[in-house]
């Protein structure tokens, strides 16, 4: 369900306006709202001296993040409680050691990237130069001839066979070219020619784009004769440095990191108070401050106060109902613990506007029961319960993680219930190995049954759907719920018709259920307008869309069916049983997958379509700054 | 000859539909994909795109098994 929410009103002495939002951010419940003018009451303004301090603490902020980020600080969880205002002298000293840091681990960082690029540069140079003389070592060069080294790009496979041809066509046989590919895809070449053809040679290299090696620029000039003392000095010099930096950044992070931690929250905490100020409306001598709590809360506020040195001072009222709309107040979602995991289902659509219906119980009812229906087997069952079960232990309480957990053990529960009713453990082996009974159905041979019972669900969900929708107009739009009364009492005579002409209702109830219908059509027309035959096709067509179930559970059981057949089809035992168990496995992913993207869908479009509200204000109350705190980017 | 035709009907019936999911799906994705790449927090959105065309083949497959089983196949 959606928190009953009331707004309150703070008010006191203008000079109490600080204090009173140090409380209130210490209590962390109050969702501020731009409280309401008056003739004598004008929004608060931040004077040129606050307007500056807030541009210098978000600049400060930045740079605070980014050296932290930068040193390896890990960010503060959330500042303690109690307030973490920080004095002039001690902002000041923040924003020097900010800034300074901030300025020496830029250049850090610009400096470890130069050297790791010289690094691999030195290193390709190393795996080339390896490369040329093992080829060099299987030529029989001759003095005479005039050496290249190339380098063939990589993922050109052609590139040296088409170099080949192209000296060929110019030299003849007059020339030797070797290649060896490297790790990283790229060709080290050793092409050999007479030195009357350099020319022509270079020509044509040029006319291919093919580079020769070059030494790399931070060797300087080098006699080719010592590159390779040369380049194993660089590289020692080069991991050298890397280790320095990477040993001053520690030492940042030691030195500074404690203080950063608390500076960074500090400067974001006052950074957010003031920008809270701005929401309040202020006289020469008073102030008033409005937001948004859960009724349940209100004491939380109310205790802050008198536990405050502002005492009696400052005054919390509570606005009444009369005073404020719906749709100002923001939304939180309070289910109890046994359907709170099923929030995350409704947290993937918008939030529901405050006023209307949280569709959280209903989902943690039919969600697992859709899953359950579709998956059906015992065996999967287990398995499923079993990485619910890994999950929740591995998983923090409170996360989304634990959340995914819990539903995953609901849907594990269902599919373990359903298995029973199917008789379905791995497909057939519960039945060909324990005999299991199927007290409700036989999934693989009652199609029909299986796909009456899919509607019949299909059809109680969209009713629900409709009668909630009912429900949620009947305040605001009474005319729509009247209409959506009507199309529910047509789709009731659409199923009598139905069921009478098929004679499983009896006969009788035909004509006056078609009676009904045309008396309905015409009153539903002019009450919705045109468009509500089209709406009324729609819901028919919504419920038959719960046939999926039936398809994809099917789908499901034939399956593992195919799987455990395998068994005796594939040669060997053994190989019959691996082919079977990975058959198996490939299924328990699909049965997975499967039912909760159509479990979803059923939900958002056929089930949520007929009631759900969105556009809900998410309620995210003035508190001390934490990592990703919307407000403090 | 009749279980051919039957079982003609059956694929026919199942496997149009599950054509015409494959292309409604091939040009949702895309459109999908590049939405995503802009605007994650589309991705409910997104799965729902995706899924919708879906209800033609598993309506055709429901159809399939009816022509199968009303033919007594």
């Amino acid at each position: 369900m959606i928190a009953p929410m009331a707004r309150v009103r703070l008010m006191g002495p203008r000079d109490l306006l600080t204090g009173t939002l140090h409380v209130i951010q210490d209590a962390g419940v109050l969702h501020l709202t731009p409280s309401t003018p008056v003739a004598s009451l004008h929004p608060v303004r931040l004077g040129p001296r606050e307007a500056r301090l807030l541009t210098r603490l978000k600049a400060m902020h930045q740079d605070l993040s980014t050296v932290l980020e930068a040193s390896g600080v890990p960010p503060p969880i959330s500042a303690p409680v109690g307030g973490s205002a920080a004095s002039a002298t001690e902002l000041a000293r923040w924003a020097r050691t900010g800034q300074r840091l901030r300025r020496e681990l830029e250049q850090l960082g610009a400096t470890r990237r130069r050297l790791e690029d010289e690094r691999a540069e030195l290193v390709r140079f190393e795996q080339f130069g390896a490369a040329f003389q093992r080829l060099r070592s299987g030529v029989a060069t001759t003095a005479v001839l005039h050496s290249y080294q190339l380098v063939l790009r990589a993922g050109d496979r052609h590139a040296a066979e088409s170099l080949r041809q192209g000296l060929a066509a110019v030299l003849g046989e007059h020339f030797v070219l070797e290649t060896a590919t490297l790790d990283s895809g790229e060709t080290a070449a050793l092409l050999l020619v007479p030195p009357a053809e350099q020319a022509r040679v270079e020509r044509i290299l040029v006319g291919a784009g093919i580079h020769e090696l070059s030494i790399p620029a931070s060797l300087g000039p080098t006699d080719p004769a010592n590159v390779g003392a040369a380049l194993a000095s660089r590289r020692r010099a080069v991991d050298t440095e890397l280790a320095e930096l990477e040993s001053r950044r520690a030492e940042i992070r030691r030195e500074h990191g404690p203080d950063l931690r608390q500076a960074v929250m500090a400067v974001a905490d006052q950074r957010l108070e003031l920008v809270a100020r701005q929401q309040a409306v202020e006289s020469r001598l008073s102030f008033v401050l409005e937001g948004w709590v859960p009724v349940r809360l209100v004491g939380a506020i109310r205790d802050a106060l008198q536990h405050s040195d502002l005492g009696e001072t400052v005054v919390l009222e509570e606005v009444a109902r009369e005073e404020w709309s719906a749709e100002d107040a923001p939304v939180v979602l309070q289910n109890p613990r046994l359907f709170r995991p099923f929030e995350v289902i409704t947290a993937m659509m918008p939030l529901p506007r405050y006023g209307s219906i949280d569709p959280t119980p209903f989902v943690a009812v039919f969600f697992p029961m859709f899953f359950g229906l579709i998956l059906g087997d015992v065996g999967y069952g287990l398995v499923l319960a079993g990485i619910s079960a890994l999950l929740h232990w591995r998983s923090r309480s409170g996360s989304t993680l634990r959340a995914v957990a819990r539903v995953g053990g609901a849907c594990a529960a269902f599919a373990i219930g359903f298995g029973l009713l199917f008789g379905e453990f791995l497909g057939d082996l519960g039945r060909r190995w324990f005999g299991m009974p199927h007290p409700l159905l036989d999934r693989e041979e009652s199609l029909l049954p299986f796909l009456a019972l899919t509607v019949a669900i299909g059809t109680v969900h969209v009713t629900l759907g409709l009668v909630l929708g009912i429900v949620n107009a009947v305040r605001g739009h009474p005319r729509q719920a009247l209409g959506r009364g009507l199309a529910l009492l047509m789709l009731a005579g659409i199923g009598v018709v139905l069921l009478a002409a098929t004679r499983v209702l009896p006969e009788a109830f035909f004509t006056p259920a078609v009676i009904v219908l045309l008396v309905l059509f015409p009153v539903l027309v002019v009450i919705e307008g045109i468009i509500a035959p089209i709406e009324l096709l729609s819901t028919i067509s919504n419920i038959l869309s719960y046939a999926r179930i039936m398809a994809l559970g099917t789908a499901s059981v034939m399956m593992a069916v195919v799987a455990n057949q395998l068994v005796g089809a594939l040669g060997g035992a053994v190989i019959g049983v691996v082919f079977g168990l990975l058959f198996h496995m490939v299924n328990f992913a699909l049965g997975v997958f499967a039912p909760t993207i159509h479990g979803l869908r059923l939900h958002y479009v056929e089930f949520f379509g007929k009631f759900y509200s969105p556009g809900g204000m998410r309620y995210a109350p003035f508190t001390h700054w934490r990592p990703n705190h919307p407000t403090a980017t | 000859m009749d279980i051919v035709w039957i079982t003609f009907a059956a694929a026919l019936a199942v496997g149009l539909p599950a054509l015409a999911t494959a292309w409604a799906q091939s040009r949702i994705g895309p459109a999908v994909a590049a939405s995503l790449a802009e605007k994650p927090e589309l991705s409910t959105t997104a799965i729902l795109l995706l899924a919708i065309p879906e209800t033609m083949a598993i309506l055709g497959f429901v159809v399939a098994v009816l022509i199968m089983l009303r033919s007594g196949g």
